[in-house]
């Protein structure tokens, strides 16, 4: 990666705050981003992930605090906002609308021709894999389709930076796979900064290159996923599963590694639960030594699962709250 | 890609919004109901009325008075829906994320809502010219008609689009633009007309529904010139130029993801 420089910065947002009344949604926030980031904009309901993305947008106005988004400065608004694409929190359609004439429509808006528009709104629906359904109403489609149909409308603008406010939120998990790798798509393929808002620690170890984690509308962390993650202890206990016929002799052969406790379920006997002492000497290597117990004793493992040292557990350090 | 303007962009918002009305089903659907309407109130003025020169004005009043009211009132309350229906449906973020000026949005939707007043004219025309080719004020009753319903229209529609924009929901903006219609339209429904004496007059004239109304009927019933009752259209010409000036210099401030008049 070459040496960034101040005129590769898509956004950077300075000190801001956004204040209603007494009620302080965002206090102080400040991060940049770059061309090609994903920047996950992580934190529970009510941290105040919605007001940056609108405060970022020009939808909202800051109490204090400024920002550039695209190379624009807060002050040219209407520059902005044709250089970002947007997928608000809970996102409304025009029901009646066709997929294709509801692209169609926004590309028309951000001034093209009718034809171009046209040609646009048939390539983004080819893109968000919605060709087959480009002609039926909104109305049928489902929720999947919809937020895909969004994330298409945040595009036609071909924008620097796309901001995508909770995509995958109602979504089952096909959908939620898919929108991912839209969103991932859109920062490899496209160049784009993608900040995306969402509550789902998974989706931003799996697609996030950098975090911004707010709580009650403070950054309580920003900087890489992988900095984060460093912050997570090592994983100290994990579940696996062995044939029910060998749970005896793996368990046997658990129980003679040094510094470890094994745990076996009664109604699930092929499952067994092994966690390090508190001063384990096992520290360093984990919990390797399970897995290598289990080898020597020639039981083979069906599945091994790490319990904790990820995000979710820097999460919970760092807001003092449980992971949702 | 060329930056949208406010020129062009109002014109794309105008031709969605029209397409929605029109293609949707909700306009024709209006001007059938309205065309039934009419006919009932024609064929009645038609069939017991006696073939006299005054009545026959008064019957080709009546007709216009009908299409006035039915198209301010579709006319108000597709523009009451304007903003806070696009809030409570939660396409309104989406339009607010586009570079077209705000007060362009707005123009879009007033020319679509306006639509709806052209088509309920155009529907009463043949009406009009049945009940009143015998006395020959068809052309003078269209265009006085026309001029005071568009007038109307357009100054109804700027505030129900005002309404909608400060309103916390739709439903309290569709109430509070009826409840003002109807409150401009009752004192032109009063048994013994509208109050009479110089403070019936004042009320009158700053009522423009009431004075509009008057001046359609000095000319099409009085037989009055066009020109001599003109100050009766003072009330709805300032309404509408007061309104429109409220919305394309306000609309930056007043089209907000948030109704109400103090959200941020």
């Amino acid at each position: 990666m070459g040496v960034r420089t101040l005129r590769d910065v898509t956004v950077e947002a300075m000190g801001l705050s956004k204040r209603y009344g007494e009620h302080t949604a965002v206090a102080n926030v400040s991060f940049t981003a770059h061309p090609g980031e994903i920047v996950g904009l992580l934190g529970r309901n009510g941290a105040g992930k919605t007001t940056t993305v609108r405060l970022l947008t020009t939808v909202l106005a800051p109490t204090s605090g400024d920002f550039r988004v695209a190379g624009m400065p807060s002050s040219r608004a209407r520059e902005i906002r044709q250089r970002v694409g947007v997928l608000p929190e809970s996102a409304g359609f025009p029901g009646q609308q066709t997929g294709f004439e509801y692209l169609r429509y926004f590309g028309r808006l951000y001034g093209s021709s009718a034809a171009d528009a046209a040609h646009t709104a048939e390539r983004l629906l080819t893109e968000v894999g919605l060709t087959e359904r480009a002609g039926a109403a909104i109305s049928t489609y489902s929720r999947g389709m919809r937020q895909r149909l969004g994330i298409a409308r945040a595009l036609v603008n071909d924008p620097v930076v796309v901001f995508l406010d909770e995509p995958t939120l109602g979504l089952d998990p096909a959908g939620q796979r898919q929108v991912l790798r839209l969103v991932r798509d859109i920062a490899e393929h496209r160049g784009a900064t993608v900040v995306l808002s969402t509550h789902t620690l998974p989706e931003v170890e799996e697609v996030c290159t950098s975090v911004l984690l707010l709580d009650e509308g403070t950054v309580l962390h920003a900087g890489p996923v992988s900095e984060l993650l460093r912050m997570a202890a090592p994983p100290r206990s994990g579940q696996l599963r062995v044939p029910v016929s060998l749970a005896t002799r793996a368990a046997e052969a658990l129980a003679r590694v040094d510094g470890l406790t094994v745990t076996a379920s009664d109604e699930r006997p092929d499952l067994l639960r092994v966690s390090l002492d508190g001063e384990s000497r096992r520290r360093d290597d984990g919990l390797n030594g399970a897995l290598a117990a289990l080898v020597a004793a020639e039981v083979p493992v069906l599945s091994f699962e790490l319990e904790g040292g990820r995000l979710g557990d820097v999460f919970l350090a760092l807001t003092g709250r449980s992971d949702e | 890609m060329s930056r949208a303007g406010g020129s062009s962009g109002w014109r794309t918002v105008a031709s969605q919004e029209l397409r929605d009305l029109w293609l949707g089903g909700r306009g024709p659907l209006l001007l059938f109901a309205f065309s039934i309407l009419l006919s009932a109130v024609t064929y009645l003025a038609a069939t017991n009325q006696v073939l006299n020169f005054l009545e026959q004005r008064e019957a080709v009043n009546l007709a216009l008075q009908v299409a006035i009211a039915v198209g301010v009132l579709v006319t108000l309350v597709l523009s009451a829906d304007a903003i806070s229906g696009e809030r409570e449906r939660g396409t309104l973020e989406s339009m607010l994320l586009i570079p077209v000026p705000r007060r362009a949005m707005v123009a879009g939707k007033l020319v679509a809502a306006l639509s709806l007043w052209i088509a309920t004219f155009v529907v009463t025309v043949p009406y009009v010219w049945v009940l009143g080719r015998a006395v020959n004020i068809v052309g003078t009753a269209l265009l006085v008609g026309g001029l005071v319903g568009t007038l109307l229209a357009v100054a109804l529609a700027e505030v129900g689009v005002l309404i909608s924009t400060v309103s916390g929901s739709n439903k309290v903006s569709l109430s509070v633009s009826l409840l003002l219609l109807l409150a401009l339209f009752a004192p032109t429904q009063l048994p013994g007309g509208p109050p009479q004496g110089w403070f019936g007059d004042i009320l009158s004239r700053l009522n423009p529904v009431a004075s509009g109304l008057r001046y359609v009927a000095a000319v099409v019933v009085n037989g009055h010139d066009w020109t001599r009752d003109l100050s009766y259209l003072i009330s709805p010409l300032v309404t509408a130029v007061v309104a429109g000036v409220v919305l394309v210099t306000g609309a930056e401030r007043l089209v907000r993801l948030s109704g109400g008049v103090s959200a941020g």
